[in-house]
């Protein structure tokens, strides 16, 4: 495919149902997929290492954004240079993983945001509503602006896997990681792809409470930073 | 015009918060956007000290009259801040406890990491 290590990180949570799936459909594009399990209650841990994927376990749950930089510390110890993230609710189609790699692969970007506003994808009005407030305040915060910021389906390149240090646990990492790229001085690309919504993915989102939560966060640590 | 304590103050300590912060940005602490968001915050702090009746339409709107409204609202400020500071030390405890958690789950895959910080 490429000279490059390339690793799939997987965040989940009591996602047991889904995983399996989701590692499949993604180890059709990578060397090796992460799966980081959360603190899961149920048997994701189990059903993801029976799909073959490499099982990181959290004895507690800390969040998608700690789970998310387990996986990549994981995937670095292991040799990755290009780290591609996805959500293990199966919203994200792994078969996406190849446009989204392209722009590294030509070395054009050092991060690659999908966006699934890109494209005609049948999204509820309640989430094109909060992914558009989660934009507005990443770019009041940070002055970048990303079509579709919270979105957790992400490709870094060697530059990224190297410099990445998320310390945000929630979901507010994705906000996070924007900050990195400006912080850092990535090069960025975005690129459209699919996504899947269901009553399955629409109930393991965010809620308006947390969204709230997440944007106070977000604004209170960039100005005590 | 009769200067009070208060308007030599405030300006000096805006003037160390500005260049703190734009020192956390030549440390790479602090992104440039931040450091502007932060400037234009004492930036204001500092010409309200300076400029008091800038203010008279916050006066009018806010119904703060007197200096004893104000102290207390300023107050207020102080106290919000003081809960903002212990939310961020409360985020740093979650933090380590998150570093902790990562260092077992690593240790337990054979995959030790150098230590951070």
């Amino acid at each position: 495919m490429s000279d490059h290590h390339i690793i799939a990180v997987i965040p989940a949570y009591n996602e047991a149902t889904r995983i399996a799936a989701v590692i499949a459909d993604a180890q059709q594009y990578v060397e090796k997929v992460v799966v980081v399990t959360d603190g899961s209650k149920d048997n994701t841990a189990e059903v993801a290492e029976k799909a073959g994927a490499f099982t990181v376990l959290h004895v507690e749950n800390c969040g998608a954004g700690a789970a998310t930089m387990t996986g990549i510390e994981a995937a670095r110890a292991l040799g990755a240079d290009v780290i591609i993230t996805l959500d293990a609710d199966g919203q994200h189609d792994p078969h996406d993983i190849p446009s989204m790699m392209q722009p590294i692969l030509d070395e054009e970007a050092d991060i690659v945001f999908a966006n699934r506003f890109g494209q005609r994808n049948a999204i509820p009005l309640i989430r094109r509503v909060f992914n558009g407030m989660g934009n507005i305040v990443t770019f009041a915060v940070i002055g970048r602006w990303v079509s579709d910021s919270q979105c957790g389906f992400k490709v870094l390149g060697p530059k990224a896997v190297e410099e990445i240090d998320i310390r945000m646990s929630g979901y507010e990492f994705c906000t996070e990681i924007v900050r990195e790229s400006v912080q850092r001085r990535w090069r960025v690309k975005e690129v459209s792809t699919k996504v899947l919504y269901s009553e399955y993915t629409m109930a393991k989102g965010q809620s308006f409470a947390s969204g709230v939560k997440t944007a106070l966060k977000i604004l209170l640590r960039s100005f005590l930073r | 015009m009769n200067i009070t304590a208060y308007q030599i103050i405030a300006p000096l300590a805006s003037f160390v918060a500005v260049v703190y912060a734009w020192n956390l940005v030549f440390r790479q602490k602090k992104t440039v956007w931040e450091a502007m968001l932060w400037t234009l915050f004492w930036v204001a702090i500092a010409y309200i000290a300076i400029e008091p009746d800038s203010i008279k339409y916050l006066t009018r709107v806010t119904g703060i009259k007197n200096r004893e409204n104000a102290v207390l609202v300023t107050f207020l400020g102080i106290l919000f801040f003081i809960v903002f500071y212990i939310i961020m030390r409360l985020e740093e405890l979650e933090q380590r406890q998150t570093r902790i958690i990562r260092k077992m789950a690593l240790h337990n895959k054979g995959l030790d990491t150098d230590d951070e910080e």
